[in-house]
């Protein structure tokens, strides 16, 4: 998998590329831990890329929110492909998080 | 004290009664009488007497007219008369015996043999009694063993299925099966039923002994096998786990012949058994004939804790599948010689065959006319089934994939299945949920399914056919079913060990049907997906 960031004013996108599985996940997440380490406090997860994700991405995003929360940032997904929101619709996760189809519509949610 | 038996004494004259009635009182209770009325009305009483000396010469009725009377009554005809009289000829003697009399003494009597006469003919009377009762006693038992024999005969006929066509709505494949029980019942039974939709399952065996504990036992040989085969697909296992319980409760030491197959009517694959039972012939299309010969373990029932193994072959189009137990090999003529096996196999492949009813009917009219006039010794039954092949239009694609035991093997199975995938026509959204069934499976089954370090085998069988796909994943691990197993994790908070089931629970969500067997010695999990064309 991989993994593209960039700026959008005091927003950090995120873009995973491929598929967010067990083997694929732990990269992941000490990505998204160490912006968190770093200071960022808005991240947007852009999973345009995204094949699919399993129940070990889930969790990662899941661990994400949490500490985002707890540091009082803000995690926000966009433009999830027919699989991966069934996986969220499945899992309970679409009313978790915020989930938004176009990452113009995640942006100006923050 | 055995009771004192009684003898009434007809004489007109008292002088002889009393003649008599000394010599016999010590032993005998004495009744009397002076005429024939009087005799005749004695042996109407409640306590008719056990033998009666009759004199002939007396007036009004003589002692001839007197006996006739007493044998023309059901009542008394069976109580011995003795004539005692002075009449002393021959023809007398005649006409006395021709009425009915037992036996006949002349007087002036001699003591010594009127006591022995008497003796003789009341011993004789109650031998005569006793063989009666004996007779009347077989007679009822004879009646109640052709009872059992109909009783063990309708548990027989009541178990095998006889309507046929047998599934005339499946074109795979045709079945006939045919069972002639003996005089007394032989145990043996056949059965046929779906376990699902692709799987056909069918069974023939014979039960030892006969009678109504052999039709008890294949009750519950026929049962069990069908029970067990409900939640599983392979022969060895259905037949280790019916092994088991039938050791349990059998304490006639009674045992079952069986073999058990197991055909994939999709695809032609056969798994099957054999537990001590006559190997089988495989008819193929191309008219060779081939015998069955591997045995899988011994009968059932014989031994406890027995592991039992299975064999596979494929059927082609047109192949013919023929079961039989040895009530057709072992069927004897009236000069003792036997069907047998040899004559069997050349029946089926020189001949030609229009049906699998054609080829039931034969084999058993053969026999019969083998037999001829000797007495069927076992029951005969015969099975065949013939395989069809696939219905037009559906073929069939398989695949399987062999990885080891390590979390980096995963993607090697995603990549060969996406091949297959594509190869098949399997739409993109498809193949991605499938990506994700394995990733949750299989980092489960590496994660927990071995308590060892060592390497281990992970087998995925994959298939797809009419617009179905179904998988299979075998693991030889400890007992492991993935689809409860939660992750026991104790340090995550609550809200995190819940997510522990949240990839099992993508799992069922995303394939139509999960399932998971022990099957002896290792963990299968069963999935299927219909696609919506």
């Amino acid at each position: 998998m991989e993994i593209q960031t960039r700026d959008t004013n005091d927003i950090k996108v995120v873009e995973l590329i491929g598929k967010l599985d067990t083997n694929t996940s732990p990269d992941a997440e000490t990505h998204l831990n160490k912006l968190i380490k770093e200071g960022v406090k808005k991240i947007l997860v852009n999973l345009e890329k995204l094949d699919y994700v399993s129940s070990a991405g889930l969790r990662v995003l899941l661990s994400t929110n949490k500490q985002l929360q707890s540091t009082s940032g803000l995690l926000r997904i966009c433009n999830l492909n027919e699989v991966v929101q069934e996986i969220f619709d499945i899992s309970g996760f679409s009313s978790i998080f915020n989930v938004f189809s176009t990452e113009s519509e995640a942006l100006n949610d923050f | 004290m055995e009771k004192r038996q009684k003898i009434l004494i007809v004489d007109d004259e008292r002088f002889n009664i009393n003649v008599l009635a000394d010599l016999l009182k010590p032993n005998y209770k004495i009744m009397a009488a002076i005429n024939g009325k009087q005799a005749l009305k004695a042996v109407q009483s409640d306590s008719p007497p056990d033998l009666i000396l009759l004199d002939v010469m007396m007036p009004e009725m003589d002692g001839h007219e007197v006996c006739r009377k007493l044998k023309a009554d059901e009542k008394t005809r069976d109580i011995p008369v003795i004539f005692v009289t002075a009449m002393g000829g021959e023809s007398d003697e005649t006409k006395g015996l021709d009425i009915g009399a037992v036996d006949y003494i002349t007087k002036p009597i001699s003591s010594a043999i009127v006591e022995a006469r008497v003796k003789t003919h009341l011993s004789l009377r109650q031998q005569t009694r006793d063989l009666q009762e004996a007779k009347a006693l077989i007679e009822v038992q004879k009646d109640r063993m052709q009872d059992e024999l109909n009783v063990a005969k309708n548990i027989q006929l009541s178990m095998l299925p006889q309507d046929f066509p047998a599934y005339p709505d499946h074109d795979e494949f045709m079945l006939h099966a045919s069972m002639e029980a003996a005089r007394e019942v032989g145990g043996d039974f056949y059965d046929f039923f779906f376990i699902d939709e692709d799987h056909l399952c069918v069974c023939i065996g014979d039960v030892s002994g006969k009678g109504v504990p052999a039709a008890l036992f294949m009750a519950i040989s026929k049962t069990l096998i069908r029970s067990r085969a409900k939640n599983d697909l392979s022969t060895a296992s259905i037949l280790t786990q019916v092994n088991d319980e039938i050791d349990a409760t059998n304490e006639a030491a009674m045992f079952v012949t069986v073999f058990l197959a197991i055909i994939n009517i999709r695809t032609g694959n056969m798994l099957y058994t054999n537990a001590g039972h006559n190997p089988p012939f495989i008819k193929r299309s191309n008219s060779t004939l081939e015998c069955l010969g591997s045995r899988h373990g011994p009968v059932i029932g014989a031994m406890d804790g027995m592991t039992y193994k299975e064999d596979k072959t494929l059927l082609a189009k047109n192949d013919l599948v023929f079961l039989y137990t040895d009530g057709v090999t072992e069927a004897f003529d009236s000069e003792s010689n036997l069907f047998s096996e040899k004559r069997l196999a050349d029946l089926l492949s020189l001949r030609k065959y229009v049906s699998v009813e054609d080829i039931i009917n034969s084999t058993v009219s053969e026999v019969n006319r083998f037999q001829g006039d000797a007495e069927q010794a076992d029951d005969i039954t015969v099975l065949a089934i013939e395989f069809l092949g696939q219905p037009k239009g559906k073929p069939v694609q398989n695949l399987i994939i062999t990885i080891r035991n390590s979390f980096s093997e995963i993607d090697k199975v995603n990549q060969r299945f996406n091949t297959f995938a594509d190869y098949c026509g399997i739409p993109k959204t498809l193949i991605q949920k499938v990506n994700i069934v394995f990733d949750e499976l299989l980092h489960n089954i590496i994660s927990y399914a071995y308590n060892d370090n060592k390497e281990h085998d992970i087998i995925i069988e994959l298939e797809f056919s009419g617009n179905r796909l179904s998988i299979a994943i075998t693991d030889d691990g400890i007992p492991f079913n993935p689809l409860e197993a939660k992750k026991p994790d104790t340090e995550l908070s609550l809200e995190e060990r819940e997510i522990g089931g949240l990839g099992i629970h993508l799992v069922r969500n995303l394939m139509d049907k999960v399932s998971y067997k022990r099957q002896v010695d290792k963990n299968v999990i069963s999935l299927t997906k219909q696609i919506q064309v």
